[in-house]
């Protein structure tokens, strides 16, 4: 019988808070420079906290390589933009379409950044003293995530599932332990269930008013139901007055309450598909350790475990808010009392608490709440199952690899905060 | 000193078995263990990140380390190693990072209010006409978007006598030959110098000018604009603000550089020098071309006071309007009122150059920041 290893991840995050605070603060007054430090402090935090099989994993990654791979992605951006400007300048028949242009590129060089800022983030993690790494080509990943983006918008989005499963192959086979290679067979077709139930949240109660709408009208499209407003500035529309009252009108208005509703509704599912996707893709990772059958993944994870950090995230904000309108209230009723102008006091107060505070206490209970709880949801529900093949994993010769990859990620904007399954 | 024991998992740095050993804490470290021996210099020893009561030993250059769980023996480890937390990427850092990236925003905003001007007047020369040609259309085109497409007004017979006028003023000044004057109908009384030798006249500026000594005089000074680049060179001074800014305030995209282009080319002032320059360009053009040169000081004056009533920050620009009528009336001297430049029919035909129905309320460009007069 094997043995099943676990992944531990402490829960009581001691010592976070402070770390939220303290980097949140000294971002700000640096300019957001101090971010980099900040952002490898939270790696060095969650990483250590994450124990497989009993020991700890390492991050030895450093706040300068980063800002110094952030300085070399912003020299890049600026040939960039300025070759774009020239080609627009140059040539005048491309002006128009520079903006569709600049998307593409910046598509492409996104993508690239998120791979290599993987291939930094994984160079850096040591695990037993044994570390991991990434091979696989950034343009070649870029390239796939383009084609795979073009498929899913030709498909109305139909192929999503797919695509994230087929990148998330590339990802995890070329991500290394020391010597032993992972694999995913990850499969696209898992995930359709949970991706068709946004199209039946989102468009399924849509659809049935439009064919009730339809019927009502003898099955023609009543093109006359929507006039612009006479005298209304444009694209200020009414309802065409000869419907008032019909059985149409009413439900023309049905359904835009519907689609009102429903597409919001559909943002509710995020984290359920979120979860199904973490889950699918863990069971699927698997690491193939010196010849001797491949040690597995086994993930646990319930949709639930994905709900209740947003829940609590969302109700300390609403408690944070309250907090500050009661004491704008207190201050204000004291004011009052002592002659002044209570409304002024109470409003000038509470503003400038919930200004000054509520930027911080947002990017705290971020990190504290929804971060980590999502981190430990995905790492505490996992397990090893044939944990002993672990130990046959051996440190590979390649050294630690160049830090300026990650840079061009946070320049971009993407993938730069803290992954979760990093 | 006393010894204290506890056993751990030995991990070599070359497989990820562990191998069990047991740690001898003296006045050295001392791990022993099938195949084991370690004998660690306490003052070298460093924990490396891990939750308690779980520590993690280790010393530079050495690919082995060790995990302990045992609190007492983590306790004693602490009270003996001075250095056992030290981390070598932080150490001492943090403070020099905040002061240093202090200076750096300090270092951006000084290149911004300095360097800046210096190295836009050094540049804009150096734009070849042909870019700057294309630069001006694609500004002109997000200029008009930003007014809300304001349509052209090309009333034949004004125009002509618009075509007079700039030829009489342009004549033997070595202006761009590619200069474009166009009237668009908006109800700001202002004229906007664009790169590439543009120049858009707004019709309220046609419509307050009493004389037509005052509006050659404004065309003039626009002209002066041209004539010095000065919109090319506040097009670069703006879109570098804007990136070096966005730098500063972490939009690190840089996108503001493409996008402000026209946002720019609309709210940025000349400098009161380069307005000072404009103004004695006009009034040596008036001279020559046989106008009232000091009639500029009088439209100038005008629309300040007509500012006034909008503008609160009226107080603050006054003085300089002032200042400048006075120095245009002095460089004009008085023989100058005189002279007209245009007869009052002519004059007529170009107040006639928008026809049609009174103007429609378009956005009101803030008057004093965007003054290009
Ligand atoms: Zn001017």
């Amino acid at each position: 019988m094997p043995r099943t290893g676990e992944i531990a991840f402490d829960p009581r995050l001691r010592g976070l808070t402070g770390l939220a605070v303290v980097g949140f603060l000294l971002s700000l007054v640096t300019f957001g420079i101090y971010r980099f430090w900040y952002m490898t402090d939270l790696r060095r935090f969650f990483w250590s906290r994450t124990v497989v099989d009993g020991s700890p994993a390492e991050y030895t990654g450093t706040g300068r390589e980063l800002f110094l791979g952030f300085l070399v992605a912003l020299a890049l951006l600026i040939v960039i933009y300025v070759g774009l400007f020239g080609l627009a300048i140059t040539v005048p028949a491309l002006a128009p379409y520079s903006a569709i242009l600049s998307f593409v590129l910046l598509f492409l060089v996104g993508q690239f950044a998120i791979y290599r800022g993987r291939r930094y983030r994984a160079m850096r993690t040591l695990w037993r003293g044994i570390r991991l790494g990434q091979d696989g080509s950034g343009l070649v990943y870029a390239a796939r995530a383009a084609l795979w983006w073009t498929l899913t918008l030709a498909t109305l989005g139909l192929a999503y599932p797919f695509m994230r499963a087929s990148l998330e192959r590339y990802r995890i086979g070329h991500t290394r332990v020391g010597t032993s290679r992972m694999a995913s067979d990850a499969r696209g077709r898992s995930l359709v269930g949970p991706w068709l139930l946004f199209y039946a949240v989102a468009f399924g109660p849509v659809l049935a008013v439009l064919l009730a709408l339809l019927a009502a009208n003898d099955f023609t499209l009543p093109t006359d139901l929507i006039l612009p407003k006479p005298g209304g500035k444009a694209g200020d529309l009414i309802l065409n007055p000869a419907y008032r009252g019909s059985r149409v009108a009413t439900l023309a208005i049905a359904l835009g309450v519907t689609a009102g509703c429903c597409l919001p509704l559909a943002l509710l599912l995020v984290p359920l598909y979120r979860a199904r996707e973490a889950k699918v893709f863990m069971n699927a990772a698997s690491l193939n350790a010196a010849s001797l059958g491949p040690v597995r993944l086994v993930s646990t994870l319930r949709a639930r475990q994905f709900y209740w950090p947003y829940l609590v995230y969302a109700l300390s904000l609403l408690g944070f808010v309250a907090v500050v309108g009661l004491i704008a209230l207190l201050a204000g009723l004291a004011a009052r009392a002592a002659g002044g102008n209570g409304f002024a006091w109470a409003a000038a107060l509470g503003g400038g608490l919930l200004y000054l505070g509520g930027a911080l206490a947002f990017a705290v209970l971020h990190v504290r709440i929804v971060q980590a709880r999502l981190w430990a949801a995905v790492a505490t529900t996992t397990d090893i199952a044939d944990a002993d093949g672990l130990n046959r994993i051996l440190a590979a010769t390649h050294g630690p690899g160049s830090g300026l990859n990650e840079g061009l990620a946070d320049a971009l904007d993407v993938g730069g905060a803290l992954q979760i399954g990093f | 000193m006393p010894s204290s024991t506890a056993s751990g998992r030995w991990f070599d740095g070359r497989s990820a078995a562990p191998h069990d050993v047991t740690l001898r804490l003296g006045d050295r470290l001392e791990i022993t263990g099938p195949g084991v021996h370690r004998d660690w210099n306490l003052d070298d020893l460093r924990a490396r990140e891990a939750q308690a009561p779980l520590l993690r030993l280790g010393i530079a250059g050495d690919p082995g380390q060790v995990e302990v769980v045992d609190a007492t023996f983590a306790a004693i480890l602490a009270i003996r190693c001075p250095d056992l937390r030290k981390r070598a990427d932080t150490a001492g850092g943090t403070w020099r990072l905040v002061v240093g990236s202090l200076a750096a925003g300090v270092a951006i905003l000084l290149a911004v209010a300095l360097g800046l001007p210096v190295a836009a007047g050094l540049l804009a020369p150096l734009v070849p006409d042909g870019v700057e040609a294309r630069l001006g259309a694609a500004v002109e085109g997000q200029v008009l978007d930003l007014m809300g497409d304001p349509p052209a007004c090309a009333d034949p017979a004004g125009r002509a006598v618009l075509d007079r006028l700039v030829a009489r003023l342009v004549s033997g000044r070595g202006l761009p030959s590619d200069l474009a004057v166009t009237v668009r109908r908006h109800n700001t009384a202002n004229a906007l110098t664009l790169p590439g030798a543009r120049v858009v006249v707004l019709s309220e500026l046609i419509a307050k000018a009493r004389s037509a000594d005052e509006f050659a005089g404004v065309l003039a000074h626009e002209l002066g604009h041209v004539a010095l680049r000065d919109p090319t060179r506040a097009l670069i001074q703006a879109s570098g603000t804007s990136f070096l800014l966005s730098l500063v305030l972490g939009d690190l995209t840089g996108s503001t550089v493409i996008v402000a282009l026209g946002q720019a080319a609309l709210s940025a002032g000349y400098s009161r020098d380069a307005e000072r320059a404009a103004d004695a360009y006009s009034v040596a053009t008036m001279q020559a071309a046989g106008g009232d040169a000091a009639a500029l000081a009088t439209m100038l004056e005008r629309i300040a006071k007509d500012d006034a009533e909008t503008d609160p920050d009226f107080l603050r620009t006054h003085p300089f309007t002032r200042e400048r009528a006075a120095t245009i009336r002095a460089q004009a001297g008085a023989a100058a009122s005189g002279r007209r430049i245009l007869s009052e029919a002519e004059w007529a035909q170009l107040r006639r150059i928008c026809p049609g129905a009174p103007d429609k309320p378009a956005p009101k460009l803030r008057p004093g920041r965007g003054r290009r007069v």
